[in-house]
């Protein structure tokens, strides 16, 4: 009992010991890039490298999630004869919580995975060392411009992301719902405004600084060979989904109590 | 102009890699570091380039002291020590995403070696630089557009020679330049290195298995065993050393070589 008790203990210790690490080495990221203002051409290119190779698998996502929402609206608001509400809920909805959770996911799953085993790979086979050896600081050189990639893309992805998927709830609400483009958009300034866009952008940047932050983290400091950048992989798809939701929660709560404090 | 160690101490968690370790290696002489596996060879060449900090004692590369360049300040000079420094890693460790003649020009293009030459080198005086140094590792221009993935693994070590070469070190650094190499192609590196330590006149510290090679070409053998240094000395009395290590070492490396061989 006291083995299983210890043992739940350091994984605790583990996951704040990782956690604490994460914060340190974001912080030196942001450091060396105000210091150094990294490479910026390099940035440019992370940003269009990761939005073109992101940007089918958010427009295909994109399309159903509009339309899965006018699904289960359309279900519920029936109900109380509220269909009018709809393309408002729809998105609302959308912009505030399912496309930036979507779309973090999808860039955990896609460019999180692969920047933290190329990194792992790059550890693990000394080139980083290498770049160091050859008196290039391996944080400006390799760190940021995927860190700033990852942050900045996100902006991108989820503009297209969010359109697609208003584009995709229009059609499947004519479709299957029996409204029209008017009808749908006339009451999305009831539910969606500035704050709603506000809202979209603070949760999307802050969720792609958690995949930018833990996928250079876990890539940067992963060690021991090919079983190194396997455990490094996991345990960043891992601690990124675990940290989006907290953050979705904290977020969410927060931004409700800034609405209110500034709208009441 | 030396690298002198003082009272090294490194720990990875429990484990004592270097346990109180000091010697000096002159200028232009050619030091192997000798061992088994997991003794701190590969963390002793670490040190002398920063990539690893000491937990206690002081590493001096010239007039530098590199073990007090791990604060925020004196983090500043790490990178003329690393200019001085040429390393050349056990993989070949060239970055995938780059042409072997953009990896062989990476250290070319560093702030450091801006700095040395008091100029920014010019793209022909870079390809002369690269074109030197590959023919000083016995390769045809002809695998400079090619990248590392499409070259062999020899071709890969020879490229990295010349990466580590380019910018002109004071000091050459190998970390089991042989490893995972045939017979022939392990003869040809061992050659090379020899050839390169004595052309260029720079001061070599080789870590390695090969006693062979380093009977034949060292001014002085260290041999490293459970972080502690058993002996250090020159090739004649390491034949002699009754030391078991050094002599199991030895007899294994005896009947490597001719029947005919003698010391001389």
């Amino acid at each position: 009992m006291k083995a299983r008790f210890d043992q739940a203990a350091q994984s605790v210790i583990d996951v704040l010991h990782e956690f604490g690490g994460a914060w340190l080495f974001m912080g030196k990221v942001i450091r060396i890039y105000r210091r150094t203002h990294g490479y910026r051409k390099a940035i440019i290119e992370q940003v269009a490298e990761v939005s073109t190779r992101t940007m089918s698998t958010v427009i295909f996502a994109g399309v159903f999630v509009g339309a899965i929402l006018v699904l289960q609206f359309d279900a519920m608001l029936r109900r109380f004869d509220a269909q009018a509400l709809l393309g408002g809920l729809n998105t609302s909805a959308t912009i505030r919580e399912v496309g930036p959770l979507i779309i973090s996911f999808l860039l955990a799953g896609k460019i999180g995975a692969y920047t933290t085993a190329e990194l792992a790979s790059m550890r693990v086979t000394e080139q980083i060392d290498a770049v160091e050896s050859l008196g290039t600081d391996p944080i400006q050189y390799l760190i940021i411009p995927r860190f700033f990639g990852i942050v900045l893309s996100s902006v991108i992805l989820l503009s297209i992301g969010l359109f697609v998927s208003v584009a995709g709830a229009v059609l499947v609400a004519q479709a299957f719902s029996g409204m029209n483009l008017y009808q749908y958009i006339a009451s999305i300034p009831r539910f969606a405004g500035a704050w709603t866009l506000f809202e979209g952008l603070v949760r999307s940047t802050l969720f792609s600084t958690i995949v930018a932050t833990i996928s250079t983290f876990k890539g940067y400091t992963a060690s021991g060979g090919a079983r190194g950048v396997g455990k490094a992989v996991t345990q960043s798809a891992i601690y990124i989904n675990i940290y989006i939701v907290l953050a979705n929660f904290i977020s969410t709560s927060l931004l409700e109590w800034i609405h209110d404090f500034i709208y009441w | 102009m030396s690298i002198r160690f003082e009272g090294v101490h490194k720990a990875f968690g429990p484990k004592k890699v270097l346990d109180g370790v000091s010697f000096e290696v002159k200028k232009g002489e050619i030091l192997f570091i000798l061992g088994k596996s997991g003794m701190g060879k590969s963390v002793t060449l670490k040190h002398i380039i920063g990539v690893l900090a000491p937990d206690a004692g002081k590493i001096h590369v010239d007039q530098y002291e590199v073990s007090s360049m791990f604060t925020e300040e004196g983090s500043e000079l790490l990178p003329k020590v690393r200019q001085r420094c040429g390393m050349v890693f056990q993989h070949p460790a060239l970055l995938d995403s780059l042409t072997n003649f953009d990896n062989i020009a990476f250290g070319l293009r560093t702030p450091q070696y801006r700095e040395k030459i008091g100029r920014e080198p010019s793209e022909s005086e870079i390809e002369n630089i690269v074109l030197e140094k590959l023919g000083l590792v016995h390769l045809d221009p002809e695998i400079l557009p090619l990248y590392p993935s499409e070259v062999s693994y020899g071709v890969q070590k020879r490229v990295s020679m010349a990466r580590t070469l380019a910018p002109g070190p004071d000091y050459l650094l190998f970390d089991e330049p042989t490893t995972g190499l045939d017979p022939l192609s392990t003869a040809s590196i061992n050659e090379l290195i020899a050839e390169l330590s004595r052309s260029l006149k720079v001061t070599s510290i080789i870590v390695s298995h090969d006693m062979a090679c380093a009977l034949s070409i060292a001014d002085q053998i260290l041999f490293l065993d459970q972080g502690k240094i058993l002996l250090m000395a020159p090739p004649q009395e390491v034949v002699r050393s009754k030391i078991p290590l050094v002599s199991e070492f030895f007899q294994e490396t005896l009947s490597l070589l001719p029947p005919d061989w003698r010391f001389e």
